[in-house]
């Protein structure tokens, strides 16, 4: 009984999006079952590649009917098992949804469909001198789901997160309806703003795809400067980098001021971990400023110049250095094919890396670095600590990459405690993590405010009442 | 002979390298400007993850060895569908980097061993290489056919096992078997009797280099036609005098330079012994002023870099004894065995070529999709993707495209003929032949 089911579901799902496009074939889900992160792999029942809206209508009236799950799907990248189905499921892959519908070159926005990756839309946008908030990731991955899932970037230390870029969505609810979030609601062919209408778009942002497919979205682009300066210190702990950061961080002329431990900075990070030589200092920072002119980079610079100074009559350990070159050129040549591919974080361990994630306040790194450090040095892992400001010094990000040899499930084992216990340090600093796998959204549901849970479970019940859409990542 | 092959097995440690970043999915570089491509054949085709790139083909590996994954029809065709250009490959940075073809192949070497590989269209290519030391199912003696002009020319190609010469030129079976790319076995002879050339053919003793069967994973034929092969050269060398063997078909310079050193006495059979492209031997020439051109082609191209010429001839470093980085890591690679400025100098060095180029070139080449046993096993698909490679050809606004493998000749006149294109596939031999003049 049950396979005839199936069989009938598979039919259906083909006669929606074609006979090739849709499969329970076990070798296509096996590569869908697993990511970077040390997540443990699920299959799901069914892959399904939509082309057009009305597909993914069509697939989300069908898994609503039959109570399916579905796993929206661009790439995969998220480091958070996100795509992993938890309960088997429609993975949904939207790859082919790949169009730029729209480069508007003079109100600065582009119009995309969820499968465009951050390597064509910076082609396109390069063509106009134009770009985006690149993350440090893959070229590959899509820069739709990087903005849905708060994503950050190499212009978020000006313009704050990716998705406080976005000027519009249009979305398919797990019930099969098309909705619209933005001004592109009101009038079809508007997509240059989100406000000042009620910010609808906050139901589909940082939801793990839980509440519908967004499937085209508005994003902000910005022009880019000829000039580029990369102002780069070292400090020999974080308190003198943190002093650092807050101070040149309220100028707020860095697009990207971020800092690294020792660790990070290495090309690969060290597995398993290794001491940093005495003589070299513990963090490394670069903050990157674009400008128009000559002269105002000078201006930049002067600002910058001052910064360090005051820093040094502190009496911090602070330096001018050279950032690693290698290092430099990944996270600034966005995006980034050295970052991206991974080089950089594990190419030493092997197979896997996660990371606990979390916007925390500046005030707070250095209390949950140190901590970090113990933990993670217990565990035999590189410190590899990546500090960074996001909209001048509004947003305090802290994240430990943690790579790890996969093919060993007791290493992997060893990463994920680490990782997990480093988080509930952060959390109970205050800090939230970013684009969470199930082991964290289940350690902030256990501190969340009751008010917060039930709101959460309303308006997940109201859009998505039968609960089909990336079930079981929320915690709930 | 002894060979070093792995198994799927002895590749796990590299298999679990991959993260799954799936940066093998497009072509990418920063540049400025920065530069995006679709890079994979079978992805373009069929999407799947698992059809796509290498992070889909690691992934079925991984699920062969963890005992998930079982030879199912669909398995098997999943596994084939993959024209091994090692496109993928180039966007790697892991230490499995170096590996990535020779992993696909060794699960495709392990389902031929087990009974269920290669797919019953391929078949025929071992079958055929056992009955007749060909994939194409050619008689021997039409493997000369292509020789008769130059005999009622009165201009007859040395035999080599008959005559000693300097030069073995190997033919190949694509440019002897397969009529259309003819022309290009031809044009190679015309052009080295022009420029007085010592060389010889094996006529219809030459052997496929078994290039098509290590592709598709049958590792016992390529062996059998590889050992023959490399007993032939070293007698040839020792009785004959050749010191150089010179290919225009890039399968067949591949399977000699990667898939031969393979065989444990590789060094020692072919000591003495230069293997070359023809390009690159007309090339030498060209910049020693003993390669001239008269008259004018006037023509607009672009060039198509194959897979087997270009990133397929990288030589990585790895760190073998740990003392770089660790043991077993990819150092990084060199590329100066590939075939990117070579034919270009040449053709942009003709008189009245107008040269222009597409966006995937050189190391980020767009497979023509004929390689890894697609050509046999799934023609419409391999004729299809031609097609695309000529699109991007014509968007330059190329009348023509140049190359250098009779396999690429082959399928993207295929490619072109599909959709009704004008635009010709030209070996760069073909073109060459044109311009070189005859001796005084
Ligand atoms: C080495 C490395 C470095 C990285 N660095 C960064 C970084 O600096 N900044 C950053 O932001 N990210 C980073 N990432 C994470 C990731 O690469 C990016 O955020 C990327 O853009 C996500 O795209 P994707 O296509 O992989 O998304 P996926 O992983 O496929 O999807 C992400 C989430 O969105 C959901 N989703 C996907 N499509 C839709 C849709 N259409 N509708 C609704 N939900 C959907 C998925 O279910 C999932 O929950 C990094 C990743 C790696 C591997
Ligand atoms: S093969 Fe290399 S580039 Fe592709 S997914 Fe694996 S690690 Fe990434
Ligand atoms: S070798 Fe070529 S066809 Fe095969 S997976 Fe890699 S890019 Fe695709």
């Amino acid at each position: 009984m049950l396979a005839k089911r199936e069989d009938m579901i598979l039919d259906e799902l083909r006669s929606i999006v074609g006979k090739d496009n849709a499969t329970a074939a076990k070798h296509i889900r096996y590569a869908y079952s697993y990511d970077l992160s040390f997540v443990k792999p699920k299959l799901p029942d069914y892959v399904v590649m939509a082309t057009t809206v009305e597909q993914v209508q069509g697939i989300m009236k069908l898994a609503n009917r039959e109570k399916i799950p579905v796993v929206p799907f661009t790439a995969g990248t998220n480091i958070g098992g996100l795509c992993i189905p938890e309960r088997g499921g429609i993975l949904l892959d939207l790859k082919r949804m790949n169009k730029i519908l729209r480069l508007d070159t003079e109100s600065h926005y582009a119009v995309i469909e969820p499968g465009v990756s951050h390597a064509k839309l910076a082609t396109e946008l390069y063509k106009h001198n134009l770009r985006w908030s690149w993350p440090v990731g893959p070229p590959s991955a899509c820069s739709a789901s990087c903005a849905i899932s708060h994503g950050i970037g190499g212009l978020s230390g000006r313009y704050g997160l990716n998705s406080e870029e976005i000027t519009s969505m249009e979305v398919v609810l797990p019930t099969g309806e098309l909705v619209r979030a933005g001004s592109c609601a009101i009038q079809e062919d508007a997509w240059h703003s989100v406000l000042p209408l009620p910010q609808l778009d906050g139901l589909f942002k940082g939801w793990l795809g839980t509440t519908g497919v967004v499937t085209k979205l508005g994003l902000r682009v910005h022009p880019i400067p000829p000039v580029l300066k990369v102002f780069t210190v070292s400090t020999r702990n974080i308190e003198d980098m943190v002093s650092y950061v807050f101070n040149l961080g309220n100028y707020e002329i860095c697009d990207d001021l971020t800092a690294v431990s020792w660790w990070l900075a290495q090309v690969p990070i060290p597995y398993p971990y290794t001491p940093k030589p005495d003589d070299t200092p513990e963090w490394f920072c670069f903050g990157t400023t674009f400008s128009w002119t000559e002269k105002e980079k000078e201006a930049r610079e002067e600002i910058w110049q001052n910064v360090l100074k005051e820093e040094q009559n502190k009496g911090t350990s602070i330096e001018y250095a050279e950032y690693p070159e290698e290092a430099l050129r990944a996270r600034t040549q966005l995006p980034s094919q050295i970052v991206g591919s991974t080089k950089n974080y594990t190419k030493m361990a092997g197979g896997g890396i996660s990371w606990p994630g979390t916007f925390t306040p500046v005030n707070k790194w250095a209390p949950v670095y140190n901590k970090w450090k113990d933990i993670l040095i217990e565990h035999n892992l590189s410190p590899a600590v990546r500090v960074t400001n996001y909209r001048g010094v509004h947003y305090g990000m802290l994240r430990a990459m943690i790579p790890f040899n996969k093919k060993s499930s007791a290493e992997t084992e060893n990463a994920r405690k680490a990782i997990v216990e480093c988080l509930k340090v952060d959390l109970d600093a205050g800090g939230i993590p970013y684009k969470p796998p199930v082991d964290f959204a289940v350690e902030i549901n256990k501190r969340a405010h009751p008010g917060y849970l039930s709101l959460l479970k309303q308006v997940k019940k109201l859009l998505d009442p039968n609960d089909i859409m990336n079930p079981g990542k929320l915690g709930i | 002979m002894k060979w070093e092959i792995s198994t799927l097995e002895e590749l796990e440690d590299k298999i679990w390298r991959c993260t799954a970043c799936g940066n093998c999915k497009t072509a990418y570089k920063f540049g400025p400007p920065p530069a995006f491509g679709e890079i994979c054949p079978a992805g373009v085709e069929f999407g799947f993850d698992g059809m796509m790139a290498s992070k889909g083909k690691i992934a079925f590996a991984r699920g062969i060895l963890d005992g998930e994954l079982e030879w199912t029809e669909d398995f098997l065709d999943a596994v084939y569908k993959c024209t091994v250009c090692g496109g993928c490959q180039n966007q790697c940075e892991l230490d499995h980097k170096p590996f990535i073809p020779e992993i696909i192949e060794a699960m495709r070497r392990k389902a031929v061993a087990e009974g269920a590989g290669p797919m019953p269209s391929q078949k025929k290519i071992s079958q055929s290489l056992s009955a007749y030391n060909n994939p194409y199912q050619g008689p021997r003696r039409v493997r000369t056919d292509w020789t008769r002009p130059f005999k009622k020319a009165k201009k007859p190609i040395k035999n080599i096992n008959k005559e000693p010469a300097d030069i073995l030129y190997y033919v190949g079976c694509t440019g002897a078997f397969n009529l259309p790319a003819r022309g290009v076995p031809t044009a190679t002879a015309s052009i080295f009797q022009k420029l007085g050339l010592d060389f010889g053919i094996l006529g219809e003793n030459e052997i496929c280099c078994g290039s098509t069967a290590m592709r598709i994973g049958d590792a016992e034929e390529f062996k059998r036609v590889a050992e023959a092969n490399l007993e032939m050269f070293q007698r040839l060398h020792e009785e004959k005098g050749v010191n150089t063997i010179v290919t225009s078909c890039a399968g067949c310079y591949r399977a000699i330079k990667k898939d031969y050193i393979l065989a444990a006495d590789y060094d020692k059979i072919m000591n003495g012994i230069r293997v070359v492209h023809t390009v690159d031997l007309l090339n030498g020439l060209f910049q020693e002023g003993k390669l001239k051109f008269s008259g004018e082609l006037p023509m607009k191209v672009t060039y198509h870099d194959p897979c087997h010429t270009g990133r397929h001839l990288n030589k990585f470093e790895i760190d073998e004894d740990g003392s770089k980085l660790w043991k077993g890591a990819y150092v990084g690679l060199n590329e100066e065995d590939c075939l990117y400025d070579v034919p270009r100098e040449l053709l942009k060095a003709i008189p009245g070529i107008e040269f222009t180029e597409m966006e995937r070139i050189r190391d980020n080449s767009y497979c023509c999709g004929g390689g890894g046993g697609v050509m046999t096993g799934y023609g419409d698909w391999a004729a299809k993707n031609a097609s695309r490679r000529i699109e991007e050809g014509m968007a330059t606004g190329a009348e023509h495209m140049v190359s250098i493998c009779p396999f690429c000749h082959y399928n993207l006149n295929e490619g072109s003929k599909r959709i009704k294109s004008d635009m010709q596939l030209y070996d760069l031999v073909e073109l060459l032949d044109q311009v070189i003049p005859e001796p005084e």
